[in-house]
């Protein structure tokens, strides 16, 4: 077992894991955030996505010991103040989800998506998505639910 | 299994040589889904993503020196116009939060012939910088591959550096998949144009058990650029010398049939990707693209 | 928010936003491996590595003595745990053959995947690590992978008690069908297959068994879409008394038929929580799935049309060879059948044929996947009707119009004997092609042709039929299925004048919850927000047949209608009673009851629910409460019908091909929420391209499965789809009262053969007439070079548009 401590959704947490743990699984059963889903086991549907230090990162491609230190955030840091993510908000109006189970992971790309890049056009978030698998959806209403909280996150705060 | 995180080079090379079956964890992109399915279960891991030597990029003898832990994501946005080539092979790996983790060297390391980032690596002549704590040995990456998952690194090596030249014209790269996106390659050609050296270089990638370069259309198309004038005027080239370019690449393949696609679509593909590439950087050096 | 339809239907009709989804968007939902349960132990699989072979023996001693390990049992081990193999509930014929099929092999393997031996143990790696270790001794057999080779005289049989790998022959047969086609002055015959698909719903599945011992009582959690069917069927797979077990489905992400099944890991959960007394978790693995979940489609069509000189129709003949894989599932041996009546799409005929045999190989076996049978009819006539048009040199759109049934509003009887509801082919059509711009397109097509460009454009049409609403149960009878067809609700209005809807249906992402609301809030004049739906629970919601085939809303949400009906009845009685008027004086509207020419006078339903809890003042004979539940067996399906449109471009060199415009216009009757409807048919259009384009599960010869993951099994991703133009017509249809007919399927159903005829279509000049699904760049290059095409020599690109920078084959990267 290795001792691990690490800041997640802004809380600090020690623990001790097995060093062959995955990131997923530690953030699932260990601080159960559950909200950070698997769907895969080849690194491809990117139903895993957190940031780690900011960037996206599919958390079944790290060990947890890597993550020692490091600044993590999943979905369930993503709302403050009960007040949800433009994001969230985003997918919830432009009906971004059904059965919601790829939908953590696909928020969480589209946090990085959006920080790291100015006005998209639909084909930019569509490769912007490449890694994240939906089987719902058709994409179509993630793509506008992305483009439409990148227009909020961009405008200044409307009152 | 241990996990050994060395936080500098040298602390990494003295546990590498102390544990010379431990597995190199880079962006885990290859590395953790081995494990998941269990096919590999070594008893240590060095994790080199706290190695700062390794997430660094320099200039050297007026070439890059490219650390092995730079992310894909950072070769694009910050080597783009010294490093084209390989810059638009990094766009094409796996998907933004595999290319926020993955690293040339990793892919290296995998030594996968469908490496994306491999060809390029042939084409511009990189040469990969190996270490160990006994010293520091630099390969040609058409040396480094041996066979499928198969490379050069003695047990106590680690891959530190890839050493290219900067870009003094046009490259190129394209990939055929299945589809677009996160698609190991069904074969791939990356193409370096070379004014000042009046030189040509290749890269093949998927089409072989290790990217391959294809000489005889770099020398048949040297020829034609060096008989007809053209690196200096700049002058359209013909539709056959294109055409025999492909022609030639196609044939430099050693493809096999897989569940990917088959050796006759592989080596078909890699004669219109050659032509592509030529043509577009052809375009490009006449300023015409 | 809401669009407003009108007065009384202030939420029906419109796109309201769904309640389902601030647990989904927070991580706050729960998914069956989100759930754990003090003291769980976990649950592992040994699956056979070999497609066909004997099991010797199983050496258990080695896995029984590793860390945490608690139990593991071989198939001899658990063969007193059941009380019948697992159940097949869909024999379609008297004579077919249905093999016993245990949960845990007992003699054989017979694929790649079946379960020879589980282990238990304290965590999941160690179960994981344990299960590794478990020796089995496997006698190699020889393996059936392709339908035809299993059919032949002396094939190496799946199953020895039978005379040979054909489990059933079905067939239809309706007017003099030898007769049209021989007279016929053209008949056009066509093989198609349709690929085996990976149905990857995103969420894998899991089981989770909660035993109470003392009670003999057992709560199941399971991913599953049918939590009703299981409890009745495991029941009986366990010799389990049914009242002793709760089946309950959490949050369940996605199912497409694929959670619609009795699978061995649920069962065999049940028999160890019954056997050891302790809760036990199993999680599927995605690759795991992959070999132990059911596989769709994979069918071999022979059809064939007959019609005059002008392309009219005078008969169809479709002859199927079906692939069931090594044992019958759920309802694997009905899927073809669910296809069976529509091999004449909306197009008239008089004589028809429809003949399917069922093949046992040593695959995975196949199921219920997303359109279900319909696919499969709905890309054999759409393909067909292209060759047609070939041959009788008519447009595609022409030949569809002229066969055409003409627009009706009442049911009408066609070639089968089946019903349609009502349709208006042409409708869908015409808005379509205006969508499309079908004549520029056609323009453009013809421009590329004459300059050989390199890439060629293709134009497909689908205008498509399918069956929903499944079914009366009168029908299902006399097609053999062993279970009913209907459905129940339940309203229960409580004295604070909020509502508890209780359904039957088990909604895995289709938006229930929002949608029976609206149809509630409208009914009782209660606010959206008042009303809460429980469903997938067996506890809660004890009658159910759950959700699949497009029948949640043409058959739940009916029943749902005619609940609150009986609701408004019994509220008229209280209400006139308490208003001190008769019934026939009261006028009811938007949830208030008023006195004809006093409107002053009224009593809303809350009002009522609040007096029925007293029960003070109740007219005589009226028990307290208001709560009220309808079962509704619908009298005939309903046929959702569209038109979809597809231009693809085809890169002639490399075969690759790409979609520049989808349109699609569906008539699912009317709409309930615009909104989901539109998820629905985006999703399903991308599922039709994924198995037209991309998806193909692919065996070797020893029957191993070549594309066992994720990242070779090609399912698309955003940057493979294109933005889909859809829009609807609504012809109400007649079989319920709210005009709905379903649309969970359509797009799935529609969108193949509007690809596969627009990628024929734009290589037709090079004499190409077929390709089959996936129409992969391999594939196309392929048919390419089979037809002696002009491009099979590397040569340079014609085509250097802006470049994408994404290092494609397409258009040159961008270096700065």
């Amino acid at each position: 077992m290795r001792r691990i401590s690490l800041t997640v959704n802004g809380v600090k947490h020690d623990a001790m894991v097995e060093p062959r743990q995955l990131l997923v699984y530690f953030l699932r059963e260990q601080l159960a955030l559950t909200g950070t889903n698997v769907g895969c086991d080849t690194s491809t549907c990117g139903a895993c996505t957190i940031l780690v230090n900011g960037k996206s990162a599919k958390s079944c491609t790290l060990l947890a010991v890597q993550a020692d230190g490091a600044e993590v955030t999943t979905i369930e840091g993503l709302a403050s103040n009960g007040e949800m993510h433009p994001l969230q908000k985003a997918f919830h109006e432009s009906h971004g989800l059904q059965c919601g189970y790829c939908t953590p992971g696909m928020i969480m790309a589209s946090v990085d998506l959006i920080a790291n890049n100015d006005a998209m056009s639909d084909e930019d978030i569509r490769m912007g998505l490449e890694g994240n698998l939906c089987r719902c959806t058709g994409y179509q209403n993630i793509v506008k639910s992305v483009q439409q909280a990148a227009g909020e996150m961009r405008s200044p705060a409307s009152t | 299994m241990e996990v050994l995180q060395p936080t500098s080079w040298g602390e990494a090379l003295a546990a590498k040589e102390e544990h010379p079956g431990a597995v190199p964890l880079a962006g885990g992109t290859d590395l953790l889904v081995e494990l998941n399915f269990d096919r590999r279960r070594p008893e240590t891991i060095i994790d080199l993503t706290r190695v700062a030597e390794l997430n660094e990029w320099s200039h050297v003898n007026g070439g890059v020196r490219l650390g092995a832990g730079v992310d894909y994501t950072r070769v694009i946005a910050e080597l783009a116009s010294e490093l084209p080539g390989l810059a638009i092979a990094s766009r094409t790996v796996g998907s933004p939060q595999i290319r926020n983790r993955g690293t040339v060297g990793g892919n290296l390391g995998t030594s996968s012939p469908a490496g994306d980032a491999l060809p390029p690596l042939v084409a511009s002549g990189a040469r990969i910088e190996l270490a160990a704590t006994s010293g520091t040995r630099v390969v040609p990456v058409e040396e480094f591959c041996i066979a499928p998952k198969r490379n050069v690194l003695a047990p106590d090596e680690l891959i530190a550096a890839i050493h290219m030249p900067v870009a003094t014209g046009p490259q190129q790269f394209s990939k055929i998949g299945t589809r677009n996106a996160m698609v190991i390659a069904v074969a791939s050609f990356a193409l370096t144009l070379d004014p000042p050296a009046r030189s040509v270089g290749t890269g093949i990638g998927s089409a072989g058990p290790v990217p391959l370069r294809a000489t005889e259309a770099e020398r048949f198309l040297e020829g034609v650029l060096d008989e007809e004038g053209l690196w200096d005027s700049r002058g359209q080239l013909s539709e056959g010398a294109v055409a025999r370019f492909g022609q030639l690449a196609s044939e430099a393949s050693r493809p096999i049939d897989d569940v990917r696609g088959s050796a006759a679509y592989r080596r078909h593909s890699l004669g219109v990707m050659a032509g592509r590439t030529l043509a577009w950087a052809w375009d490009e050096y006449r300023g015409t693209l | 928010m809401a669009q407003v339809a009108d007065q009384a239907q202030k939420f029906v009709g419109g796109g309201i936003l769904r309640k389902e989804d601030p647990e989904l968007l927070t991580g706050a939902a729960r998914f069956i491996d989100d759930m754990s349960i003090p003291g769980m132990l976990w649950v592992s699989f040994v699956r056979s590595p070999f497609a066909h072979a004997t099991i010797n023996s199983v050496d258990t001693s080695r896995a029984a003595s590793m860390p945490g390990v608690r139990a593991v049992y071989s198939g001899a081990d658990l063969a007193d745990e059941w009380a019948d193999g697992l159940p097949c509930a869909w024999p379609v014929t008297e004579d077919i053959k249905t093999p016993k099929h245990w949960p845990i092999a007992q003699d054989k393997a017979r694929f790649a995947g079946d379960a020879v031996a589980v282990v238990v143990a304290e965590t999941r790696p160690q179960a994981l690590d344990a299960a590794e270790t478990v020796d089995v001794d496997y006698e190699p057999l020889d393996v059936v992978v392709d339908m035809e080779a299993a059919l032949a005289d002396g094939a190496t049989k799946v199953h020895d008690e039978f005379e040979n790998n054909s489990s059933y022959v079905w067939n239809l047969d309706v007017g003099e069908v030898e007769q049209v086609f021989n007279d016929a002055a053209v008949v056009v015959k066509e093989r198609y297959y349709h690929p085996r698909l990976i149905p990857n719903a995103i969420e894998p599945r899991g089981v989770i068994c909660q035993p109470n011992p003392a009670q003999g009582e057992y709560t199941l959690y399971s991913a599953t879409q049918i939590p009703h069917i299981l409890k009745v069927t495991l029941a009986l797979t366990l010799g389990l008394p049914e009242q002793k077990l709760r089946v309950v489905a959490p949050d369940v992400g996605g199912g497409f038929g694929s959670k619609l099944n009795v699978y061995a890991e649920e069962a065999t959960c049940l028999a160890l929580g019954r056997k050891l007394g302790v809760p036990l978790k199993w999680i599927e693995t995605r690759s795991e799935g992959y070999l132990a979940t059911i596989h769709g489609r994979d069918v071999i069509q022979d059809m064939e049309v007959a019609a005059d000189e002008n392309g009219k129709i005078a008969g169809v003949r479709a002859n199927l060879l079906a692939d069931m894989g090594a044992y019958l599932q759920l309802v694997t041996p009905g899927i073809p059948i669910l296809g069976a009546f529509l091999y004449h799409g909306v197009y008239d005929a008089q004589a028809y044929s429809f003949t399917c045999t069922g093949v046992f190989t040593n695959k995975t076996p196949t199921d219920a996947y997303r359109g279900a049978g319909r696919p499969e009819a709905t890309y054999a006539v759409e393909r067909i009707m292209d060759a047609l048009a070939r041959r009788v040199g008519k447009d595609p759109v022409e030949i569809r119009r002229l066969n055409f049934l003409a627009p009706f509003d009442e049911a009408r009887e066609v070639v089968t004997g089946l019903s349609f509801d009502s349709g208006n082919y042409d409708a869908s059509l015409d808005k379509a092609l205006d969508m499309f711009g079908y004549d520029d397109l056609r323009a453009e097509q013809q421009r590329r042709r004459e300059a050989g460009d390199t890439k060629q454009l293709g134009i497909g049409v689908s205008t498509y039929i399918e069956m929903c609403g499944l079914a009366p149960s009168q029908v299902l009878a006399s097609l053999r299925y062993v279970a009913g067809g209907w459905e129940a609700a339940t309203i229960r209005c409580h004295p604070t004048g909020k509502v508890t809807v209780i359904t039957g249906t088990s909604p895995h992402g289709q938006g229930h919850v929002t949608a029976w609301s609206q149809i509630v809030a409208d009914e009782l004049g209660v606010d959206f927000e008042d009303i809460e739906v429980l469903h997938g629970d067996t506890a809660i919601s004890p009658l159910g047949m759950d959700s699949y085939g497009s029948r949640s809303l043409s058959v739940g949400g009916v029943a749902l209608h005619y609940a609150a009906e009986k609701v408004v009845t019994k509220a008229r009685t209280i209400a006139a009673h308490e208003l001190e008027v008769s019934e026939e004086d009261l006028e009811y509207s938007g949830g208030t009851f008023s006195v004809k020419g006093a409107p002053d006078k009224s009593k809303t339903i809350p009002e009522i629910a609040f007096s029925a809890w007293t029960a003070h003042n109740l007219p005589e004979g009226t028990e307290p409460g208001l709560e009220e539940t309808h079962v509704f067996d619908p009298p005939n399906f309903t046929f959702p019908s569209g038109a979809h449109l597809c231009a693809v471009e085809v890169d002639t060199e490399t075969g690759m091909t790409n979609i520049v415009k989808y349109v699609a216009v569906d008539d699912c009757g009317k709409a309930i929420n615009p909104t989901i409807i539109e998820g629905q048919v985006h999703g399903g259009i991308a599922q039709g391209i994924a198995e037209a384009m991309y998806e193909e599960a692919v065996y070797d010869e020893n029957g191993v499965l070549m594309t066992s993951s994720m990242s070779n099994y090609r399912v698309p991703s955003a940057a493979e789809l294109p933005t889909f133009e859809i829009d609807r017509t609504e012809t109400p249809s007649t079989t319920n009262p709210l005009g709905v007919k379903g649309i969970g399927e359509a797009g799935t159903i529609a969108s193949p053969p509007a690809v596969v005829n627009a990628t024929i279509d734009a290589l037709a000049p090079l004499g190409i007439d077929h390709i089959d699904m996936p129409v992969s760049p391999e594939r196309v290059w392929a048919a390419i070079k089979n037809a002696g095409g002009s491009t099979v020599d590397a040569r340079g690109a014609e085509t250097t548009g802006a470049g994408s920078g994404t290092g494609s084959a397409d258009a040159p990267g961008g270096g700065t």
